[in-house]
């Protein structure tokens, strides 16, 4: 019902993913709606996700691609721009959306959030206070949750 | 040495007055700097009853006038940059309309100013192929079906259109889209809104800079009154912050509360707010009903003026702010107008009579009480005598002419009359807050400022009856009445007494009280017979402050300064009139 008229550019945009993958990305669309992916994320090498196989869910509403896509990770993470819902604190996903820009290129930038936590403009206020206050300690902590979390049992 | 120093003082206060008062001194600034001299007032067509007569810093902007200023800033740039309408109205928006500032930083740079407003003069981006790929809906369209700002970054028309309409009617932010290219920053002006957006949305976007135009602007700012669609530009630097839209509201330009004049922003806001926090103990006040203190019958208070008057068979009269009766107030028993003055009305006891009040006091809400009760007195009765002058405006005039056979033209004096009451119910509202402020301990500042707005608000009371009530029997009586004119007389002249109490009062506490030797501000001999019986036409006699009090200090030595208030007393009183000291 929801894929009957999907535009052009979702379906053209979905194909891309499938056949050509970025790195360390996979996504793909839910089997009733054509709108909904299913994504995983490899944590990057160098950061404290690495190793780590990380969940999230992306939608693309109705005025995409006016308006961004709603992603959020599921799988938990300790990380200074993401909350404890899993919402993630990225320019580009509110005020700095460009409809020229697509699903590929934010899951590309949620990537590299994961390598550059920035705890300046944080959405976990308790977490950047950590990763502020003790940088070492924090990065401990965000490797011991990949291992509890995000192991890819 | 001293007392040349002083006469040089004084000689310039003197001048100085002159801006307010008649120049009665003769010192020849009566003719032609436009000043106007009270009492002869009451028929000159070109007053406006406003207690701010200085120049005004400030101009009220219809649309109409918003959509001019705009244009001509738009036209001065676009010449003198020698660049497109469009380009200058970007550049303006990003300056915040200082048409000096575009200037400045165009010839000092023009071209990071390109780069930082977006404004690119060659395209980044260059195609010469007849088909491209747009970049949103990922399809190939022909070139004339296609786009670009100033970088050249093509997009098919319908995804432009779907670009803009979400950006429009996302907010005002749509005046800063830029290309949706993700690193480009080329700017997007009116010229290509026009081109792609729906009418509707043209209309959203060409208001939204028309706001722009006043609320990015430093030097203006929207009229607070709801639906007012006038706004108002400031000179900035100006020190009197009161303006007065067309929509007849008056605001303070700097903190968009009403009309504030004299206290000043920062205790308007800690007044507000304190208000807000006893709102739940000040209810009763709002309800505007009292118990006559005679026959304890409710009485509610439906006029303007103080003087209430209980209904027959009882006939009570009372003031409603004190409950005392009538008869002790102001002039007719010679004593002070005292009824603003908190210790005086703690001492007489009438705060442990009602109930209500020991509660009060209880909760040391007592003080606070008799301030915010006059606060809030005064603003509706300010309601209320607005209510009255358009309805005289409106209806009562016409009938007041027919009825007394004199032009309208002749009725002027009511309207000014009716003005300066609003106005004066503003200021004095705003004496109380600034009354509940004053700390205690400053006794003589306490004493001169008690006595200035007792003055004030006593003046106040007997015209607002007489405009009120007195003027009702001439606009009731069938016929032409011979007494009019003496009722024009006596209106005009309470008119002008009470602008100059209120004038001395404002100016007492705009300087803070702290003047009260030096500027002739003090109440000398402003106790003058001319007063009570209204008569006089011009009414000069009665300056308070200033001039008169000086020539008596100096002339007759029938005075004696006070040395803790510098009250001039007279001599045959041993102790100070205001403040107790003995001499
Ligand atoms: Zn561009
Ligand atoms: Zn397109
Ligand atoms: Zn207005
Ligand atoms: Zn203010
Ligand atoms: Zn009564
Ligand atoms: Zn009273
Ligand atoms: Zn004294």
């Amino acid at each position: 019902m929801a894929n009957s008229n999907l535009p052009r550019r979702i379906i053209k945009e979905t194909q891309r993913l499938l056949s050509e993958p970025a790195p360390g990305i996979s996504a793909s669309p839910s089997e009733d709606n054509m709108r909904y992916f299913n994504v995983m994320v490899l944590g990057p090498t160098q950061s404290p996700y690495e190793g780590g196989v990380f969940k999230l869910e992306l939608f693309l509403p109705e005025e995409y691609p006016m308006a961004a896509p709603k992603v959020r990770f599921l799988t938990k993470i300790y990380h200074p721009n993401i909350d404890k819902l899993g919402r993630i604190c990225l320019d580009i996903l509110k005020d700095k959306w460009s409809p020229a820009l697509q699903i590929r290129t934010v899951l590309l930038s949620i990537q590299a959030l994961l390598s550059a936590p920035n705890p300046d403009d944080p959405l976990s206020e308790n977490i950047a206070k950590h990763w502020k206050a003790n940088e070492v300690e924090a990065v401990e902590t965000a490797k011991e949750w990949t291992r509890l979390y995000a192991s890819g049992a | 040495m001293d007392s040349e120093d002083d006469m040089h003082d004084a000689n310039d206060l003197e001048s100085l007055d002159d801006d307010f008062y008649s120049g009665e001194t003769g010192m020849g600034s009566d003719d032609g700097d436009g000043d106007y001299e009270f009492g002869n007032n009451a028929s000159d067509d070109s007053d406006d009853g406003n207690l701010n007569r200085q120049q005004e810093n400030y101009t009220v902007l219809s649309e109409d006038d918003i959509r001019q200023r705009q244009e001509e800033d738009i036209t001065r740039i676009s010449t003198v940059l020698s660049i497109e309408r469009d380009h200058a109205c970007i550049l303006l928006r990003h300056y915040k309309w200082d048409v000096d500032k575009v200037h400045e930083a165009w010839f000092a740079n023009e071209e990071s100013v390109r780069q930082t407003v977006g404004l690119y003069e060659n395209p980044v981006a260059r195609t010469f192929s007849r088909e491209l790929l747009c970049g949103i809906c990922f399809e190939r369209h022909p070139c004339d079906r296609m786009c670009a700002a100033s970088c050249g970054h093509f997009f098919c028309y319908s995804c432009w259109r779907g670009y803009v309409s979400t950006s429009i009617n996302d907010g005002p932010g749509c005046l800063m889209l830029r290309c949706p290219d993700p690193p480009c920053g080329a700017i997007i002006g009116q010229n290509m809104i026009n081109l792609l957006a729906s009418n509707e949305d043209k209309e959203k976007y060409s208001r939204y800079i028309l706001r722009s135009y006043i609320e990015d602007n430093i030097t203006s700012k929207w009229c607070p009154a709801p639906g007012c669609e006038y706004a108002v530009d400031f000179v900035m630097g100006s020190v009197n912050f009161d303006v007065s839209c067309n929509c007849s509201h008056n605001f303070c330009w700097n903190c968009t509360e009403e009309a504030h004049r004299p206290v000043d922003c920062t205790m308007v806001a800690k007044w507000i707010l304190k208000n807000s926090a006893e709102s739940e103990n000040m209810n009763w006040i709002l309800a505007n009903s009292k118990p006559c203190p005679k026959c304890k019958r409710p009485i509610e208070k439906n006029q303007g003026c103080m003087h209430i008057t209980c209904t027959p068979p009882c006939k009570f009269e009372f003031c409603w702010l004190c409950l005392g009766a009538w008869t002790d107030h102001g002039e007719r028993t010679g004593g002070f107008y005292a009824c603003n003055r908190y210790e005086t009305a703690k001492q007489e006891g009438e705060y442990d009579e009602a109930e209500r009040r020991r509660e009060m006091a209880k909760n040391s809400l007592e003080r606070y009480t008799h301030y915010y009760e006059r606060w809030a007195t005064n603003q509706s009765s300010r309601q209320k005598a607005l209510q009255d002058l358009q309805n005289m405006q409106n209806v009562q005039l016409d009938k007041l002419s027919d009825t007394q056979s004199q032009p309208e033209s002749q009725m002027k004096f009511i309207t000014e009359a009716w003005l300066q009451i609003v106005e004066c119910r503003r200021v004095l509202k705003w004496t109380y807050a600034y009354g509940y402020y004053l700390p205690e301990n400053e006794h003589g500042k306490r004493q001169f400022f008690e006595y200035l707005q007792g003055e004030a608000e006593s003046g106040l009371e007997r015209l607002h009856q007489c405009a009120e009530k007195e003027l009702q029997t001439f606009i009731d009586s069938s016929g032409p009445s011979k007494d009019f004119n003496d009722f024009r007389t006596k209106l005009a002249g309470l008119t002008s007494v009470t602008r100059n109490y209120f004038e001395n009062l404002v100016r007492a506490l705009e300087t803070g009280l702290n003047d009260v030797g030096e500027s002739g501000n003090q109440p000398t001999c402003s106790r003058s017979s001319s007063i009570k019986s209204g008569k006089g036409k011009n009414g000069k006699t009665r300056t308070i402050g200033g001039t008169t009090s000086r020539s008596l200090d100096d002339g007759n030595h029938s005075h004696w300064s006070c040395e803790s208030c510098t009250f001039a007393n007279t001599k045959s009183s041993m102790v100070c009139q205001v403040c107790h000291r003995r001499r």
